[in-house]
């Protein structure tokens, strides 16, 4: 066993797991933050994408062990019921949303391009999502959303 | 060398089980005691918005907003089965059985409604936001609520179904009326080919879809998208690769299906023409929405290199092979066949 100190979703726990854990088990089984999904476990999909220290990865592919002292951030932790984060209401509004199984990772990958560019053109959101594969909505909406996220953002279009 | 080519292709497609064969859709409805309209339908949904369109029917048929209906859906301990959410038979069929149970629910109202108000017949009641009342004396009003008081213990349930009508064809001579309604596609690409390594490039892409009654029309374009998507993956990539009954491709990084880089922005084209049969006009377009793809795709890549290609997916490598097979193909591009 090992120990660590992690920040999930700006919550500090100190937890004890294997070492052969990886860290979509941990978020999934220990934390319970069943909102990472799991589509294929070798890093093609996204499904499971949280963003670690600022960064968008895939948790399948990263062991738990290796994120001591790291800042976490999964879909529960950017908005929940009711009160739902910027990018959440986006894509709701725009309705780039089918089955849902993409749309957490696809929400963590829209806030990754934000956080870098509060403008990104069609084209730019397009390879910015290119890691998180859905079935469903062959993505035009969820760029209209990421766009729509944007104009939020930037304040151009006001929410609710 | 890189070479444009445009495509088009059109179809048709029938809603529902078909060729005979029972397609029924089961609800139940019911006022509860807090004089609200629940609804249990065994229809599922899976993304396609099957739950938005049934509540959406239900508050037209009841005049009023989607708030005061509760959908129960899926549990098929507590509800009553309403088909497969397949055949493109949702909206029609379970949209249909909703339709007709909300209605046969405002007469059940109504016949209340005239006891409670002590009138001589339902003529003139009208149904709306969870009260009826007497359209030209609307002191005459009765809520939802008060009727649900009134019956007490007694719940008014309410359960119908839809039955598609479809007939079995004749085995002898094929003929017949197996699918009723049919739904209609167009699709038109813009592709661009690169004959030395034969990738495949979709540069613009359109897509009219009839509808019967769009009922939403925001969530049709959404499935318009999907169905692009699929029908391009199914043509350019998706290759289960199956050798002696294996799945040789089981996992996502071998069978590969398109991503956001992959597809464009699609100019979508929604044709209302509503069906008498349909609720409030509405057909199925889960499934037509993919058919048109693969063949205006493979039409647009035979107008860019001369060359059919006949075997999905139209991977590089197929297309690079069928150009060396067909070596006139490059003194014939540009000529109208
Ligand atoms: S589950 Fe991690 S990338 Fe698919
Ligand atoms: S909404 Fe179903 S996979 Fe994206």
């Amino acid at each position: 066993m090992i120990n660590l100190n992690i920040n999930v979703n700006n919550k500090d726990f100190e937890i004890s797991i294997e070492e052969d854990k990886r860290l979509i088990d941990l978020l999934r089984d220990d934390l319970k933050l069943t909102g990472v999904k799991e589509g294929c476990s070798e890093g093609e999909c996204g499904a499971c994408s949280v963003i670690l220290d600022g960064k968008l990865v895939n948790s399948c592919l990263i062991m738990a062990f290796q994120i001591n002292n790291s800042k976490i951030l999964t879909i529960e932790g950017l908005g929940q019921g009711d009160d739902l984060n910027y990018i959440q209401k986006a894509f709701i509004e725009v309705g780039a949303v089918q089955c849902g199984y993409c749309t957490p990772g696809m929400i963590l990958a829209a806030k990754a391009i934000l956080d870098a560019n509060q403008n990104p053109s069609r084209d730019e959101i397009r390879e910015g999502i290119s890691g998180n594969l859905c079935r469903c909505t062959g993505y035009e909406k969820i760029v209209d959303a990421v766009e729509l996220a944007g104009r939020y953002l930037n304040g151009s279009e006001i929410y609710r | 060398m890189i070479k444009r080519g445009k495509g088009i292709a059109i179809s048709y497609y029938g809603t529902g089980y078909g060729n005979g064969y029972p397609d029924v859709s089961n609800t139940k409805i019911k006022l509860n005691k807090e004089g609200k309209v629940e609804i249990f339908v065994g229809g599922t949904e899976v993304g396609q918005g099957a739950k938005t369109v049934f509540l959406q029917i239900a508050a037209e048929t009841l005049n009023t907003s989607i708030d005061d209906i509760i959908l129960f859906s899926e549990d098929t301990s507590i509800m009553p089965d309403a088909g497969t959410a397949a055949a493109s038979r949702q909206t029609y069929n379970t949209g249909n059985a909703i339709k007709k149970a909300c209605e046969e629910l405002s007469i059940k109202l109504k016949l209340i409604a005239k006891e409670i108000l002590n009138l001589n017949t339902t003529e003139g009641l009208i149904v709306s936001n969870s009260s009826i009342y007497l359209s030209f004396y609307e002191e005459k009003k009765v809520s939802f609520l008060d009727i649900a008081k009134y019956l007490g213990e007694n719940l008014l349930i309410i359960e119908s179904n839809f039955i598609a009508q479809t007939v079995e064809m004749d085995l002898e001579t094929g003929q017949g009326a197996p699918y009723w309604p049919y739904t209609f596609s167009a699709c038109e690409v813009e592709v661009e080919v690169n004959t030395l390594t034969g990738v495949v490039n979709i540069l613009s892409a359109k897509f009219a879809q009839d509808t019967g009654k769009a009922v939403n029309p925001n969530m049709i374009e959404g499935q318009m998208d999907g169905g692009f998507c699929m029908g391009l993956g199914f043509s350019l990539f998706e290759d289960l690769n199956i050798i002696n009954g294996r799945i040789k491709n089981d996992k996502l990084s071998k069978y590969l299906i398109p991503t956001s880089m992959d597809t464009v922005d699609i100019e979508k084209i929604i044709i209302e023409d509503p069906e008498f049969t349909g609720p409030y006009g509405a057909k199925g377009i889960g499934e037509p929405v993919t058919i048109p793809v693969a063949p205006a795709i493979l039409n647009a890549i035979y107008d860019a290199i001369n060359v059919r290609i006949t075997d999905l997916p139209a991977t590089p490598d197929k297309i690079v092979m069928a150009i060396k097979k067909d070596s006139k193909a490059e003194d014939k591009n540009g000529k109208i066949d």
